[in-house]
């Protein structure tokens, strides 16, 4: 389970990042981080992770999270395969001196056939598509094995069958009792979870999708950054990314 | 017209300045490809310039020139990190400061010190006879070191240089692993210092790896690839400096130029080739 208790932190000190963050998640549950950029998702993710510089409240965790990041923030120019990038997975679990375990390299290639890309293990990672590099991500963050995964806006702008994919994972990870956070700005898809979490610089609300998703909350969270479609019964943030 | 193809052997000076370059091509290669894909050149020429002053004052108070230089590269890290930290610069912007810092307090203070400029021309370009058994000593400790630095660390290398903002949550240890790298290169840098000169240390850790990963998408090739081509180039200076009298590391930098630019021309052609 992961209980946060009045969190709250940021990246310089006298300027919260985010504050008053408080919920609840069970094993087996997926929960939506919906918020405007700049809202706090991923300094959420950073406090979970214990990288927020500075920090308040408690957290309980399970065991250490693994991150699957915006697949922009990695180098497109680095000689390393798709099979290489999924075996940083193993990183922490072999010692310096030795090879990645054999059980490792093959729970790697079982990775990549779980995410739809078994044929690419070879594959340099930049030649990649934008949705296979985020499958590749999804993939590492498998084979680390932890029972809660942040996820970083998995599905932004990612194709059809990367989406698909993903979204299938997602349900067999969910089936294996592990904890989803993913930040998303796909209000829609959120609204198909267990849980919600609205944020702009602080919870906003905290629950099951019908109890949350209301065009008042959705309105506290984006703010301008809102479309409100089909009379309310319908809602759509726009995410534009700053670099 | 002297044969630039023959290297004489039998000369102790040329004996020793070979090894040198067996021994140096070890960390310019391990280390030279993670300065490569690291993006660290910049830093590694600066590293290479800061230690010009040191070197004048070790000559002038007579003390070990690498224990000198081996301050300055090290001071000059920390400074550079602690500035990048403080976000009050870009990390290039204070590497260039630095580095422009250095050379001129390097050549007022030489002014004091030496009578005449080939002593500066020596510490700036290197040389090839100065050479002796301590130098030869602490090039093979360093290359030790490269490989044992690069065994215990390449993973932790290559998985936050490709992205640094899910290393720790990999559990792996970016900060302590990158301080290990820049004090790796600082000390490449150190040894590298006597047989090419302080304004030319990135002729040998930058340029054979940069030639390698021109031709290849596979690390371990980088690695050994460039290795063996640090040390072929840099026999070949040595044939090259000794046959034209002129000092190793502008030979060296000629050469492997060169041989940059043919590779950079070859795969840019085959590219075209492959398009059309």
């Amino acid at each position: 389970m992961i209980r946060v208790e009045d969190l709250g932190g940021g990246y310089v000190p006298g300027r919260d990042a985010l504050r008053d963050v408080r919920f609840t998640a069970e094993p087996g549950q997926i929960v939506g981080v919906l918020g405007p950029n700049g809202g706090g998702k991923t300094t959420l993710f950073r406090a979970l992770l214990g990288e927020l510089p500075i920090r308040r409240g408690e957290i309980e965790l399970p065991g250490r999270p693994a991150y699957v990041p915006q697949t922009e923030r990695a180098r497109l120019d680095f000689p390393v395969s798709a099979f290489d990038v999924v075996l940083m997975g193993a990183y922490a679990r072999t010692s310096w001196y030795r090879r990645v375990a054999r059980a490792d390299r093959a729970a790697a290639h079982a990775a990549l056939e779980r995410v739809g890309l078994g044929e690419e293990a070879g594959t340099t990672f930049g030649a990649l598509s934008g949705g296979q590099r985020q499958r590749v991500l999804i993939a590492r963050a498998l084979l680390q094995d932890a029972p809660v995964l942040l996820l970083d806006e998995p599905l932004s702008g990612v194709d059809g069958v990367s989406a698909a994919r993903i979204e299938a994972v997602f349900a067999e990870l969910r089936g294996e009792g592990r904890t989803l956070l993913v930040a998303t700005h796909d209000v829609r898809q959120a609204g198909e979870w267990d849980r919600v979490l609205c944020l702009h610089g602080r919870q906003i609300e905290f629950g099951p999708p019908a109890a949350v998703l209301s065009p008042e909350t959705l309105r506290e969270t984006y703010g301008a950054e809102l479309i409100v479609l089909e009379g309310g019964s319908r809602a759509v943030g726009i995410g534009h990314h700053q670099h | 017209m002297p044969s630039v193809a023959v290297i004489d052997l039998s000369l102790p000076y040329i004996q020793r300045a070979v090894l040198e370059m067996l021994l140096l091509s070890v960390p310019a290669g391990l280390l030279g490809s993670w300065i490569v894909l690291r993006r660290l050149a910049f830093f590694t020429h600066a590293v290479g310039s800061v230690s010009f002053p040191a070197l004048v004052l070790a000559a002038a108070w007579g003390i070990a020139p690498q224990l000198a230089a081996l301050v300055a590269a090290l001071g000059f890290g920390v400074a550079q990190e602690r500035i990048a930290r403080s976000r009050r610069l870009p990390a290039d912007a204070a590497t260039g400061l630095l580095l422009v810092g250095a050379l001129a307090a390097g050549v007022v203070l030489a002014s004091d010190v030496f009578e005449s400029g080939a002593e500066v021309d020596t510490l700036l370009f290197g040389s090839l006879i100065g050479l002796d058994d301590r130098d030869l000593w602490l090039t093979g400790i360093v290359a030790v070191g490269a490989v044992a630095l690069d065994a215990a660390l390449r993973r932790d290398w290559l998985a936050t240089g490709f992205d640094p903002a899910s290393a720790r949550a990999l559990g792996l240890r970016p900060a302590l692993a990158d301080r290990l790298l820049l004090a790796g290169i600082a000390a490449a840098a150190v040894v590298a210092l006597d047989a090419v000169g302080a304004l030319l240390v990135a002729v040998v850790l930058v340029v054979p790896a940069a030639t390698v990963r021109l031709v290849t998408d596979r690390l371990g090739a980088l690695r050994l690839g460039a290795v063996a081509l640090a040390a072929l180039e840099g026999v070949a200076a040595v044939a090259l400096a000794d046959a034209l009298n002129v000092g190793a590391g502008p030979a060296l930098a000629v050469l492997a130029g060169g041989v940059f630019a043919a590779v950079a021309l070859a795969t840019a052609a085959r590219v075209r080739v492959a398009a059309a």
